[in-house]
């Protein structure tokens, strides 16, 4: 796991402190009845600081998920992969 | 809140997050607080509740927030009774929607004096309702931070007339909150200093989510907020050098008239230190000399009339060649105070380690001479250190007791007589009357910072020292004291419940200043005479600091104290000394 990946692990085990480190890679906001428009909110403000990107309000619907944030942050940053 | 180690990044928002989330043992008592805004609190609660955790460490952070978008209408609704502490954090859409980004109210010029009325009119209402509040539980309020939004017709670089009566508004109401003892006002140029104006405002979080500041902000809004809240002790001391310290030059060398603190000898910022130690000294923080000096010359010093700081503002004088850490023990006999509680400060590096070797918990600094901004910090952290929230009687009569202990001192080893004749001379009076919830700052200051004659060390927060009072067999006692060689002030404090024949002390607190007078036993004689007790029962707790009163118990009752420690009113009798107070107050609880 890339060092990007750990860091995006950490952020959302900040904002879903039920979830196992094991679990996280797999949370999709369907399928998890913790992840609210509140957990939204929080988990991108956590992300744009610790990332120090600024997620486009129009895309965050479609981040819904571990892997879209990865794969967002991927695009965004590259160099870190 | 900051890292640890003191660097000045602030915390992140994941950082605070998993402080929250740390987990809490069920039985640590609760801290609730009720915080109050118009926005949406998100990410300030979040920090908030972090910072109260680190403050607070053991206790349960329980922060309730109530309706957004109605910050009036939450002050008006909230139910004291369910909290220890009430936050407001006012925003200018607090005081009319249209001074909000949120709002499409309109700008138009003509709408500007319909604007100014209706901010005027919430400005009354959050001053009712905060002031009410206050009277049931410590409030903190944060006035607004943020800019005004570009509604005004002149250009920003010009003040608008009906933007000057705005913050008159908030201003003549932050004026009128900060003079009640239990409402705390969040200092806005402090908090400019922390969180640049430009850097605070997120407008993109505050349309799209309603949560208006930047995290920095935000973090740095619950850090005041969260100290306001702890309030913690000031220290009582402060220990410093002359030469090249409180004036520039060296004394032994230079002469009296030769040592300066003036703008022409470019000494000025040597007088700033000195203008603010009397200050300091005003307030009530003790502050002493430690020099090496000779000191007939400090005397000499200490007479030029331009000094800011007088000789009565300073005690004790410990001046001469003895190493400084042996100066400073024996100021902190004659305090009688821990190291802890307090700063020294010498332009001497040498001298700063010697003393922080043999006192590693007193903070020692070094006076940056010469370094103008280095100064000014100083004086601002000083003032971080030893500030309070309210001044009291009893802090201007402090200093002079102290030195009224040590004549008391003088005169009993002195007098030639026995302890018992000089007591009886004394022409001692103990005052009771009954503490009181609120604005008695010294009673409860007296109950959360003394140490050695103390019946179990516990503390109170503000609002469970208010909750103590509402309990109708509860009594709380503040003493005071006087002879002839001064008075000492409020200097005791008893606590408990009277149940029937017996009575329960809970908290009993004496300052170390008001030692060897008898007074605590007068205090028990009190106990029993007013409340017709047959027994006192304490709530008697060894601390590794109230040696003075395991003696005091062991005195009493001719065997080492132990938990739930009983009285009776015959042992009482058998085993109390000669009493010569007078006793004033009747106190009927």
């Amino acid at each position: 796991m890339s060092e990007q990946e750990n860091r995006l692990l950490s952020c959302f085990a900040s904002v879903f402190p039920g979830l196992s480190m094991e679990e996280i890679p797999g949370i999709r906001a369907q399928s998890q009845g913790i992840w609210d428009s509140l957990s939204t909110v929080t988990l991108a403000a956590v992300i744009q600081e610790e990332f120090n990107v600024e997620i486009d309000p129009e895309i965050l619907p479609q981040l819904d998920s571990f892997e879209a944030f990865r794969t967002y942050l991927c695009r965004m940053n590259p160099a870190a992969e | 809140m900051r890292k640890e180690g003191g660097c000045s990044q602030r915390v992140k928002l994941i950082d605070a997050l998993h402080l929250v989330r740390r987990e809490v043992v069920d039985s640590a008592p609760e801290t609730k607080i009720f915080l109050a805004c118009g926005f949406t609190p998100l990410h300030l609660q979040t920090f908030l509740t972090a910072e109260l955790r680190v403050l607070l460490p053991g206790r349960r952070i329980s922060l309730k927030t109530g309706l957004f978008g109605d910050l009036c209408g939450n002050i008006a609704r909230v139910t004291q009774d369910e909290f220890d502490s009430f936050i407001a954090v006012v925003e200018w859409g607090d005081l009319d929607p249209r001074l909000a980004l949120r709002t499409l109210g309109g700008w138009h010029p003509s709408q500007i004096a319909d604007i100014i009325e209706s901010a005027t009119g919430t400005v009354g209402r959050l001053q009712s309702g905060l002031l009410g509040i206050s009277q049931q539980v410590p409030t903190i309020v944060c006035m607004p931070t943020l800019p005004l939004p570009p509604l005004f017709p002149t250009i920003p670089s010009q003040a608008d007339s009906a933007e000057m009566q705005l913050r008159h508004a908030v201003a003549s109401l932050a004026v009128s909150l900060s003079r009640e003892p239990n409402l705390r006002i969040v200092n806005g140029q402090h908090l400019d200093e922390t969180s640049p104006p430009d850097r605070r405002y997120d407008v993109k979080s505050d349309v799209l989510s309603g949560f208006p500041y930047s995290l920095p902000h935000a973090s740095a809004i619950a850090e005041f907020l969260g100290r306001l809240i702890h309030n913690r002790p000031p220290k009582k001391g402060l220990i410093t050098d002359l030469d090249d310290t409180l004036w520039s030059g060296i004394l032994g060398e230079d002469g009296v008239d030769g040592i300066s603190w003036h703008l022409d000898r470019h000494s000025h910022m040597h007088g700033l230190y000195q203008q603010f130690l009397a200050s300091l000294a005003g307030a009530g923080v003790l502050v002493g000399v430690a020099s090496k000096n000779d000191s007939t010359n400090v005397e000499r010093a200490f007479t030029r009339s331009d000094l800011l700081l007088s000789k009565n503002d300073v005690f004790p004088f410990e001046t001469h060649w003895s190493r400084k850490s042996e100066s400073v023990r024996r100021i902190l006999k004659t305090w009688n105070v821990g190291a802890d509680a307090v700063v020294f400060i010498d332009d001497s590096p040498m001298e700063i380690a010697e003393v922080k070797a043999a006192f590693p918990e007193m903070e020692c600094i070094v006076f940056p001479r010469s370094d103008y901004q280095g100064i000014w910090n100083l004086l601002k952290h000083l003032r971080e250190v030893f500030g309070k929230s309210f001044l009291t009687d009893d802090d201007a009569l402090r200093l002079r007791s102290i030195r009224e202990a040590g004549v008391w001192r003088d005169a009993t080893q002195s007098s030639g007589s026995s302890s018992e004749d000089f007591l009886k001379t004394a022409e001692a009076c103990v005052v009771f009357e009954p503490a009181q919830p609120k604005g008695d700052t010294r009673a409860f200051e007296l109950v959360n910072k003394t140490n050695q004659f103390n019946l179990n060390g516990k503390r109170f927060s503000e609002s469970e020292w208010s909750n103590f009072f509402r309990d109708p067999a509860a009594f709380v006692l503040a003493v005071s004291y006087k002879d002839r060689f001064g008075s000492l002030g409020k200097i005791a404090v008893i606590m408990g419940k009277s149940c029937g024949p017996v009575v329960c002390v809970s908290g009993w607190v004496m300052s170390c200043r008001a030692f060897s007078r008898r007074i605590e036993h007068q205090c028990l004689r009190y106990l029993f005479g007013t409340l017709g007790a047959d027994e006192i029962v304490f709530d008697y707790q060894s601390t590794p600091r109230n040696g003075p009163l395991q003696e005091f118990f062991t005195e009493l009752l001719g065997e080492t104290p132990t938990e739930g420690v009983r009285l009776s009113k015959e042992r009482f009798a058998a085993r109390v000394p000669p009493l010569f107070h007078q006793v004033e107050g009747t106190v009927h609880v």
